[in-house]
């Protein structure tokens, strides 16, 4: 039965640009299952180490200019520019994660901020490289097909990443060193002094979630065809990533996915409904304060407690209630 | 060699804001173990209430602080009592970022995302020591900023709540047991740090124009300053404050604003590689 409705989902998800009537759905589908890639991937690092990253558009960024420029400015083939651009970028962060995960916590947190706010300067300031607040245009490397046909493609491409990712999280969390990070997560005193080498898991944790969230950048700078640093380094962009996670339910596999099949396309109705106001920005807000103060563990989390509690025998359930 | 003085003057009196706003921020972390991430956006509410007050009613900014400041003291006090208070420094971040991304929209929503300003012709002067220029509205600024630092050390110093309130930072259990009212010394804690937060408002309205979304700017700033100054220390996050004014002030002569930013970045790398806790600090900045 579990497995019936798992492939009808899946093949709902294949075939949704042509169940819907016009293109614009296209266009929102592609968002929402890039934003859900990208929250799967933050949450290689957040769910599983617990280490919250608020500058992980910094990745996404890198990655799309770094795609960017190499197909705009050198003329590489795109499958090349991706694939390079991506690999760079894994190894940046590679080395910002050793400086960056020799703090925990909150001064964590403030040093991804730092992140992307100084690539974010970076991008504006080259301007001979970047264009600046100028968007850099990037040529389509299917400049055959039309718009609608371009969201077509992008789409199958996200949901091809947003599987790779949902394995690669599934495959880590199952590993050693998915408990390793598991540990860590806990108690990271506790876990060094059993034995687990925490800089480096931490360090790979943090190359692998910033690699594919690379690789959603590229793969955003080809489908979108213009960047502009403002938005692809935003710190308010870095947090939907960790919204979403947040209430989809940080420790399960389908926690990110959940909640940016919820927040992508309630941000894609704001922004129809109340135009270009700012006002979508408190709406994002007071659901990321709502969401902590009420469900910090997610939706999934609540679901999964209530059906743990029904096949719970009565004495566990009382001292759960306590808890 | 002039430039390079001049440079180093703006430094040192832009060092001063930073100096109270980081003071601010390293107080919410004292008390609350808070990363307040929303002191900017405050900052800007308050500089936003200084441009009503003075467009709307001919106030002077100065003369808006009477106003501003036990607002935005009891709205300090409301918030950590009612919805900060019990949650874990991680959640805490994540929930004082709503809160700026919530200002930030509302403040966006009511007066549209373009440039305000608040110019008195007092402070469009400069006063000019040698080839060195000094704007008058820096200047006013800058002792704004020196008195209320002075205040704020001399609270927490001398007064009665201020030692409750540092016995709350260095040992809350201890504290309770003495008798001291952790929670409500907390809640004014971050009433304090709030206040500091207008009256940086109104000095920001006075010295430079202003956005909704410039909040992010000084985000990544003062988060610089107090990890180079060592969370929780508020002398060591006015030092930082003061240095990294500086060195922008010169960058900012000698190359350009851009790398002038990212010497806080910069800097605030080197501090995680050579010396996590900062240079003022103690054991707190590593568990946090």
């Amino acid at each position: 039965m579990r497995i019936v409705s798992s492939l009808l989902l899946v093949a709902a998800a294949l075939a949704y640009p042509w169940l819907v009537p016009n293109y614009y759905l296209v266009y929102a589908g592609v968002l929402t299952v890039m934003y859900a890639a990208m929250a799967t991937s933050w949450n290689i690092l957040g769910g599983l180490s617990g280490y919250v990253s608020l500058g992980h558009s910094a990745f996404f960024g890198l990655g799309a200019y770094g795609t960017g420029l190499l197909v705009a400015r050198l003329g590489w083939p795109w499958p090349l520019a991706l694939g390079v651009s991506t690999a760079g970028v894994a190894l940046f962060a590679a080395l910002v994660g050793v400086a960056a995960v020799r703090v925990r916590g909150a001064s964590f947190v403030i040093v991804t901020i730092a992140l992307v706010s100084a690539m974010n300067l970076l991008a504006q300031g080259w301007r001979s490289l970047t264009g600046g607040s100028v968007a850099l245009q990037v040529p389509s490397p299917f400049a055959g097909l039309h718009r609608g046909q371009t969201h077509l493609l992008f789409y199958h491409l996200f949901l091809a990443l947003l599987a790779a990712v949902l394995l690669a999280w599934w495959l880590i969390s199952r590993s050693r060193y998915g408990s390793g990070l598991r540990a860590i997560r806990e108690d990271e005193d506790k876990a060094e002094s059993l034995g687990v080498p925490t800089a480096a898991y931490k360090v790979v944790a943090f190359a692998l979630s910033a690699l594919f969230v690379a690789l959603a950048g590229g793969l955003y700078a080809l489908w979108f065809g213009s960047l502009d640093p403002i938005f692809v380094f935003s710190v308010v962009f870095g947090a939907s990533m960790v919204l979403m996670s947040l209430l989809g339910g940080r420790r399960h596999l389908l926690g990110p996915l959940l909640g940016a099949l919820i927040v992508a396309p309630a941000g894609e109705y704001f922004l129809i409904a109340l135009g270009e106001t700012q006002i979508h920005l408190t709406a994002t807000g007071v659901l990321l304060v709502l969401v902590v103060l009420f469900m910090p563990e997610g939706i999934l989390a609540r679901r999964w407690r209530r059906d743990h509690n029904r096949r719970a025998p009565q004495v566990l359930r009382r001292s759960d209630g306590g808890a | 060699m002039t430039l390079l003085l001049q440079g180093l003057a703006l430094g040192l009196l832009t060092g001063g804001l930073y100096a109270l706003l980081a003071a601010g921020l390293s107080l919410y972390f004292g008390v609350m173990r808070v990363v307040m991430v929303a002191h900017p956006a405050f900052l800007f509410l308050a500089a936003y209430l200084t441009y009503s007050l003075h467009t709307g009613f001919g106030l002077d900014p100065l003369a808006t602080m009477p106003i501003t400041v036990p607002l935005f003291f009891g709205l300090g006090v409301l918030l950590q009592r009612v919805i900060i208070r019990g949650l874990d420094p991680m959640m805490s971040v994540l929930l004082t970022f709503g809160l700026a991304l919530t200002v930030e929209g509302l403040l966006g929503t009511i007066y549209t995302g373009s440039y305000k300003s608040v110019s008195m012709d007092y402070a469009t002067r400069s006063l000019s020591l040698g080839e060195v220029h000094l704007p008058y509205d820096k200047i006013i600024a800058f002792w704004i900023a020196v008195i209320t630092l002075t205040a704020l050390f001399a609270l927490l110093v001398k007064s009665r709540f201020g030692r409750a309130l540092r016995a709350t930072v260095q040992h809350p259990e201890a504290a309770r047991l003495v008798g001291v009212r952790t929670e409500r010394v907390a809640g004014y804690g971050f009433g304090v740090g709030l206040a500091t937060a207008a009256v940086g408002g109104t000095v920001l309205a006075l010295v430079t124009p202003f956005f909704p979304a410039s909040h992010w700017a000084w985000i990544g700033k003062l988060m610089a300053i107090i990890v180079v100054g060592g969370l929780g220390s508020v002398l060591g996050a006015a030092l930082a404050a003061i240095l990294l004014g500086v060195v922008e002030g010169l960058v900012l002569v000698t190359v350009d604003a851009t790398w002038a930013t990212l010497m806080f970045y910069a800097f605030l790398l080197v501090t995680l590689l050579l010396r996590p806790q900062g240079l003022f600090g103690g054991r707190l900045a590593h568990r946090f």
